[in-house]
């Protein structure tokens, strides 16, 4: 016993370097691809997932909003603002106004929101400025400039374009808010995919004063951008206990059809990942079984020197371990070598996202056991099988 | 019982093969004394159960009947554990087809049986005085694809060797070498019988027969 535990380790390693190194690069490449194929479905979900919280965050809410409490405006928002400042995990905030507007070019017309904001303080925590499709973001004292949304604007595959203004960069269009009315220029369309976002327009406070001189200073709306790795629930606790008068809600609170639209793709990941893993199970188990099939003469001259079959099939456990452990390392050197960099440089384009891949640590320790699991007990199988049946028709590779 | 001198006593046995619903009986109640030391030489044409008279004795297979004695003890009772134990430490067995481990090396072929009971700084310098012992002294890091099919089989013969046993069974042995071939591999044999190992082998050529000390013949799984 002593002595015989080490042949398995002998035999194996024997077999792998000596071998035919066609058939075990094949298989490695099979296990890698098989490895892949498991992670990058999933990775592709998880991307399209973390890109939308990432456009609820970067293109409307920041991390947190504070709405008012009943009211219309938030009251004292000066004494608000400096106590969000005094947290530490702050990054940065924007006061918005956000209102109801009625926009008009010639015949065209529509009620959308539209916000009234320091640009310099909302490219801060939004990243609406990255994602200008014409034209150029707001300056601070621009009055007579306004932004808006692609759905606003209207154009070729946007969504709701029949509702449109049909407008371009340079358009004077018409804003009415209650009932005072001002001509806007048309400084810039963004078009981030995100719908809610891209529904909205904003003009500067300096733009506000010029149409509604008794709201210029008004907020009804602050979004928060916190540092990395914040605990958001920690912030709003803290929030809580400065008094701070208003309500309080995370990104999740507020991303709406979105947060639908994520849970949708994370139920079908689970169903596909499932799929997939079935599919791998299957894949490697035929793998294992042609290799060890093929040596069922050699499995059965084994036998017949005397070698102990729990020999032989740790001898197959290990070349099985063998084969996974480094398929999935090559798979990963594959992953993240070469196909994660090129979708982060070529993103999909989806119609609500463009996605790159992304897995999370859990789910990727997960599939590589799984793969690693999963051939270790297929290759006990035939390895069972062939050290059960009859001695000489394993030597005669019956 | 058997007598003292008996190493292997065959008592009896019968084999039949089924194939599909036709009953084919390969041996037929044959009874047989091998002493220490012979070397014997099992001849007879194809189909006459002389090969499957070698896997019973050898204990690759089991007969449907009747008993086999080796060393004194009974065979064809023993649990499979037990007869694997006697296969490995009493028996040494040669294939026609060499039945070598391809990714292996002469020396680590010849060497793996021993390994299950003894260390491979003790069974290394073993296998390499075997391997120089049946003349393979220049082929030692060779791979069986490396050498002719009598080195091969003179690498099959240092294994059985490996554990020291006292009988050798061999299965035409050289069906598959050129005559200078199979006479190195015959002297080899000599050699081993000279030294008291009682070896069993299965052969059609005549010329062979000049190195037994007893043949026997068999005819539709009799012996005649």
């Amino acid at each position: 016993m002593k002595y015989e535990i080490k042949i398995p380790f002998f035999l194996a390693f024997r077999q792998l370097a000596r071998g035919s190194k066609w058939t075990l690069a094949l298989t490695i490449f099979l296990m890698a691809a098989v490895f892949i194929n498991l992670i990058f479905v999933s990775a592709l979900f998880r991307g399209i997932v973390d890109g939308s919280n990432d456009q609820t965050i970067n293109m409307n809410t920041g991390h947190i909003v504070i709405t008012p409490n009943g009211d219309t405006i938030l009251p004292q928002k000066d004494s608000i603002i400096s106590k969000i400042e005094e947290n530490t995990n702050i990054e940065a905030l924007s006061d918005q106004l956000q209102l109801n507007a009625l926009l008009s070019l010639g015949e065209n017309n529509g009620t959308w929101n539209i916000l009234a904001i320091d640009p310099e303080k909302e490219k801060s925590v939004t990243h609406i400025y990255e994602k200008l499709f014409e034209g150029e973001y707001l300056e601070t004292d621009d009055k007579d400039g306004i932004l808006i949304g692609r759905q606003i604007s209207g154009g070729e595959g946007v969504e709701f374009d029949v509702f449109s203004l049909h407008a371009n960069v340079g358009d004077k269009v018409n804003v009415r808010i209650d009932n005072q009315e001002r001509e806007f220029i048309v400084r810039g369309i963004f078009y981030s995919k995100y719908v809610e976002a891209d529904m909205r327009a904003f003009i500067t406070r300096t733009g506000l004063s010029e149409i509604a001189p008794e709201m210029e200073d008004a907020t009804n709306r602050i979004i928060i951008r916190a540092t990395e790795d914040a605990d958001l629930d920690l912030i709003l606790s803290d929030f809580e206990s400065r008094n701070i008068a208003g309500t309080f809600y995370t990104w999740e609170d507020m991303a709406g059809v979105m947060k639908s639209v994520t849970q949708s793709f994370l139920s079908i990941d689970v169903i596909l990942s499932t799929v997939a893993s079935l599919i791998a199970a299957v894949t490697i188990f035929i793998v294992v079984y042609i290799d060890i099939s093929n040596r069922r003469q050699q499995i059965g001259i084994l036998r017949a020197i005397g070698i102990k079959p729990y020999i032989i099939r740790t001898t197959y456990v290990i070349i099985s371990t063998f084969y996974s452990v480094i398929g999935v390392s090559v798979g990963i050197g594959l992953f993240y070598g070469i196909i994660v960099p090129y979708f982060i440089a070529n993103p999909f384009s989806l119609p609500i996202v463009d996605a790159t891949l992304v897995v999370s640590p859990a789910d990727f320790i997960i599939r590589a056991e799984s793969i690693i699991l999963i051939s270790i007990l297929v290759s006990l199988i035939p390895s069972f099988m062939i050290t059960r049946m009859k001695l000489l028709n394993a030597i005669w590779g019956k | 019982m058997e007598k003292q001198n008996n190493i292997i006593s065959v008592k009896n046995i019968e084999k039949t093969y089924s194939l599909g619903d036709i009953k084919v009986k390969a041996l037929r109640r044959i009874s047989l004394d091998i002493q220490e030391g012979e070397f014997l030489i099992i001849t007879g044409r194809n189909g006459s159960g002389k090969s499957t008279l070698l896997r019973q004795i050898g204990l690759l297979d089991w007969p449907n009947r009747g008993e086999i004695y080796i060393d004194g003890q009974e065979m064809t009772h023993l649990q499979k554990k037990k007869r694997r134990k006697v296969r490995h430490e009493k028996i040494g067995y040669i294939f026609q087809e060499y039945a070598l481990i391809p990714e292996l090396n002469a020396i680590e072929n010849v060497m793996l049986p021993a390994m299950l009971i003894e260390p491979t700084k003790v069974c290394k310098p073993r296998a390499i005085k075997l391997l120089e012992k049946v003349g393979l002294k220049e082929r030692l890091k060779h791979r069986p694809k490396q050498m002719s099919g009598g080195e091969q089989q003179k690498v099959a013969i240092a294994r059985s060797l490996i554990n020291n046993p006292k009988i050798l069974f061999a299965d035409e042995p050289t069906a598959n070498l050129d005559s200078i071939a199979a006479h190195g591999v015959l002297e080899v044999f000599e050699k081993l019988n000279n030294e008291g190992h009682t070896i069993v082998m299965i052969s059609h050529e005549d010329e062979e027969k000049k190195y037994a000390s007893r043949i026997i013949e068999l005819r539709d799984g009799n012996i005649l």
